[in-house]
């Protein structure tokens, strides 16, 4: 496979705290008596594109639910430990988690934009915020659905229904939805896996191109999509975080015969 | 226990025995369907129809000739007859009932017609000339010129009573009230002017009744009918099919618009009529919130636990419950306790007789509210199943509440499933006749509920119902065919408007449908 995107990366120790997005210390969590997450510390860094690697069920799709705090809609989650995203724990009680949402943004594994037209779509975030100014909305949904390269295919008919939309367009709506709230983190939850190859690799331009604004977080079971797109990989077992490096290191050379067997597809 | 080779048919046989056995039951449902529906619609169709009038001449049991002017039946046995007819002892009209050796001659009649009264009553007769006053009397021809005369005096009477005569009487008790003497200026000068007023009336009146129309009946007895009473003159034996539609039209606009009159079995439904819609308006309003708020709590917030899924249980079976409890239930609670409390909070000076504390039409709302809301939180609640969790945890991963995530995403597309429901207490409420009966509906409502005084919305008034009407009707339905036809055509009303309010729901829900298309 030919190297896409030109990747520039530190080894993942010598992320500084000035660099990192979200910290993870000591994480564990618990569905009911099911301990789902074992004692996760890691640095994701800044402005840069974090693949989460593992089988299915290892709980990389919950570690990132633990960034928005999206598992506490599920009874019977308990965690503990610390996730500090600008300098805050967001485990914390005090934390607005409406605040926080709209600061971390999430896409999903099945695109799902809501019953309604293109643009409401778009502004649904920013209606919610109490932006009622059209002009601002107006604004807010062309720079959402440009950024997300949405907005050539869609701006004659920004108000019909979004469901007139193709499986690919209706991910990049998704995506414009989150970005038009200007998020720092946007976590992408196996945003491909529904979606043909060549609309793959589409959102996966889409991905490079919004690294400069804010740091990406992908769950993915494509091994090959987190080598073309990621700077750094971490590879999650049973509950644990097995490795962590820069993705050129960790597809090249991994340390841990567990990785390299996952990696070469000999078991998972 | 059934072998396979039960009653010796093959398998392709047996099948085809399957099918033919639920086809049968199937098609016996439509036949009773169909049957419902043209029993109704023809019987009621029927009422509106002008039947020829014919010259009747027999023999009573008793062995006594007779001449009549009548409508003529027969009796769905065959053998017998059944005359509704006006003579000089019964001219509002009676029935009798002869078997066919009984009955002579029978003649068209085309001279007679079908003579109808403001009040609801009518005669069969031959009009034979019309007395205006200082004039010799007019023949027939002129009938339609006379009754528009006669029409514009009573405008007038009307005017004088409304315009001039109710505001004196008004200035005049206002002057009671405040003591003034008998003898004062401004109090004389109203005195004098009501009195030539009430003059100009009663001048009127007698001018009025001196319009009179002659008729004379199958024995040549005369009857005298005042011009002032009749509402129409139909000279049914004569009409050709046209003009009976048309005849047919005016009555249906009559039955639409009027009020029941000779005791419910003559006249309009219109009370009835618009009882009835403002109830089921007054139910859905009130049943709308309180099913879709309890069907959130319960699909979305309420804990998953046994007490749950008991309240979730009840909920489905108190749609079981006979709605004659609902009535004792709205009785008791709702117009006595309820209203009781009400009456002696806020409405005390009037006590003891009672404002609220009385059926009404809040009161049968209410009730009627009560039965249908656990059809609107079942369809609700499976309304909120079926929107996609997708959904929700996108909304919530844009920074919504749950309560936005609600009222933004959940109930939008659960609107439909909202509206199923709400369709089916309307078509429940609209057919309800039991409970009502109990909490408001009654026979004979002397007011609408909506009027245009204040507060124009009488919640605590009684209120005449399209169901009250036809079972109150079919008391009188074996002995007056007539009634009992009009209670077919209440009943093909009743009929038509849980139809209309059905479709209107059916289409809106069509919409949201549309509007919310998810998947």
């Amino acid at each position: 496979m030919l190297k896409l995107f030109e990747h520039n990366t530190l080894n993942v120790d010598d992320i500084s705290a000035e660099q990192t997005a979200v910290e993870v210390r000591n994480l564990n969590l618990w569905f009911g008596n099911k301990h789902v997450l074992n004692d996760i510390s890691m640095r994701i860094p800044k402005n840069k594109i974090t693949a989460l690697i593992g089988q299915s069920g290892c709980g990389k799709s919950t570690l990132i639910s633990c960034f928005n705090r999206l598992n506490d809609l599920y009874d019977g989650c308990k965690y503990n430990g610390e996730i500090i995203i600008d300098g805050r724990n967001i485990n914390s009680r005090k934390i607005n988690v409406s605040r926080l949402r709209t600061n971390v943004g999430m896409v999903f594994q099945r695109p799902n934009p809501f019953p309604m037209s293109i643009y409401e779509n778009v502004c649904y975030g920013l209606k919610l915020q109490g932006v009622k100014v059209r002009r601002h909305l107006d604004d807010a949904v062309e720079s959402a659905l440009k950024q997300a390269a949405l907005w050539d295919e869609v701006k004659d008919r920004l108000f019909e229904s979004a469901h007139v939309l193709s499986g690919g367009q209706q991910q990049r709506l998704v995506i414009a939805r989150a970005l038009a709230l200007k998020p720092d983190i946007l976590l992408l939850d196996e945003p491909t896996s529904a979606l043909d190859p060549l609309t793959t690799l589409f959102i996966e331009e889409l991905m490079d191109s919004l690294k400069k604004q804010c740091t990406i977080i992908i769950v993915t079971h494509n091994m090959q999509q987190a080598s073309r797109v990621s700077d750094y990989t971490a590879f999650f077992h049973q509950g644990r975080l097995i490795e962590y490096a820069d993705s050129d290191t960790l597809f090249t050379m991994p340390e841990k015969k567990q990785t390299e067997d996952y990696i070469t597809g000999r078991y998972g | 226990m059934f072998s396979r080779q039960s009653f010796g048919l093959n398998a392709v046989q047996r099948q085809s025995f399957v099918i033919s056995l639920t086809a049968f039951f199937t098609s016996l449902l439509l036949i009773a369907l169909v049957s419902v529906l043209i029993l109704i619609g023809m019987r009621g169709m029927a009422y509106f129809w002008p039947e020829p009038i014919y010259m009747v001449a027999g023999k009573h049991p008793d062995g006594t000739a007779f001449t009549v002017f009548a409508n003529v039946f027969e009796e769905p046995s065959g053998k017998d007859v059944r005359l509704k007819y006006s003579d000089s002892q019964y001219p509002y009209g009676s029935q009798k009932q002869l078997t066919k050796d009984q009955v002579g001659r029978v003649n068209l009649a085309p001279e007679s017609a079908e003579i109808k009264f403001q009040d609801g009553r009518r005669v069969l007769a031959t009009p034979e000339y019309i007395i205006v006053p200082s004039k010799p009397a007019q023949g027939l021809e002129k009938i339609n010129a006379v009754m528009d005369e006669v029409a514009l005096i009573t405008a007038q009477i009307e005017e004088l009573n409304t315009q001039k005569l109710a505001p004196i009487h008004e200035a005049l008790s206002q002057f009671d009230k405040r003591d003034v003497d008998e003898d004062a200026p401004a109090r004389e000068k109203l005195v004098a002017s009501f009195t030539e007023y009430q003059k100009r009336v009663e001048a009127l009146e007698s001018t009025r009744e001196e319009y009179e129309l002659w008729v004379t009946f199958a024995d040549k007895s005369a009857f005298v009918i005042p011009m002032s009473d009749i509402q129409s003159v139909d000279f049914v034996s004569r009409l050709s099919t046209f003009e009976k539609w048309k005849v047919v039209f005016s009555e249906i606009g009559v039955f639409l618009s009027d009020s029941p009159k000779q005791a419910n079995t003559s006249g309009g439904v219109f009370p009835a009529l618009f009882g009835t819609v403002l109830m089921v308006f007054l139910m859905t309003i009130i049943v709308t919130p309180f099913g879709v708020l309890a069907a959130i709590y319960l699909s979305e917030y309420a804990p998953h636990s046994a007490l749950t899924t008991t309240i979730r249980v009840s909920v489905s079976n108190m749609a079981g419950v006979p709605s004659i409890v609902y009535g004792v239930f709205g009785l008791g609670f709702f117009v006595y306790t309820l209203g009781g409390s009400i009456d002696e909070l806020l409405f005390s000076d009037a006590l003891p007789s009672p404002t609220m504390g009385s059926p009404g039409i809040f009161w049968a709302a209410l009730t009627m509210a009560i039965l249908t809301l656990p059809v609107v939180i079942v369809a609700t609640e499976e309304g909120l199943r079926r929107v996609p969790e997708g959904l929700k945890t996108g909304s919530y991963a844009l920074g919504a509440t749950k309560f936005e995530t609600i009222v933004r995403t959940v109930l939008p597309i659960a609107s439909p499933g909202i509206m199923t429901g709400v369709i089916l207490a309307i078509a429940r409420a609209a057919g309800e006749v039991a409970p009502l009966m109990l909490v408001g509906a009654v026979k004979f409502a002397p007011a609408l509920p909506i009027d245009g005084e204040f507060p124009y919305l009488h919640l605590d008034r009684q209120f005449m119902h399209l169901g009250v009407l036809i079972y109150d009707g079919a008391f009188h339905s074996q002995t007056d065919g007539k009634s009992a036809s009009m209670m077919f055509a209440a009943c093909l009303l009743l009929l038509i408007v849980v139809f209309i309010l059905n479709i209107l729901a059916v289409l809106l829900r069509a919409r949201l449908r549309k509007r919310y298309i998810t998947g």
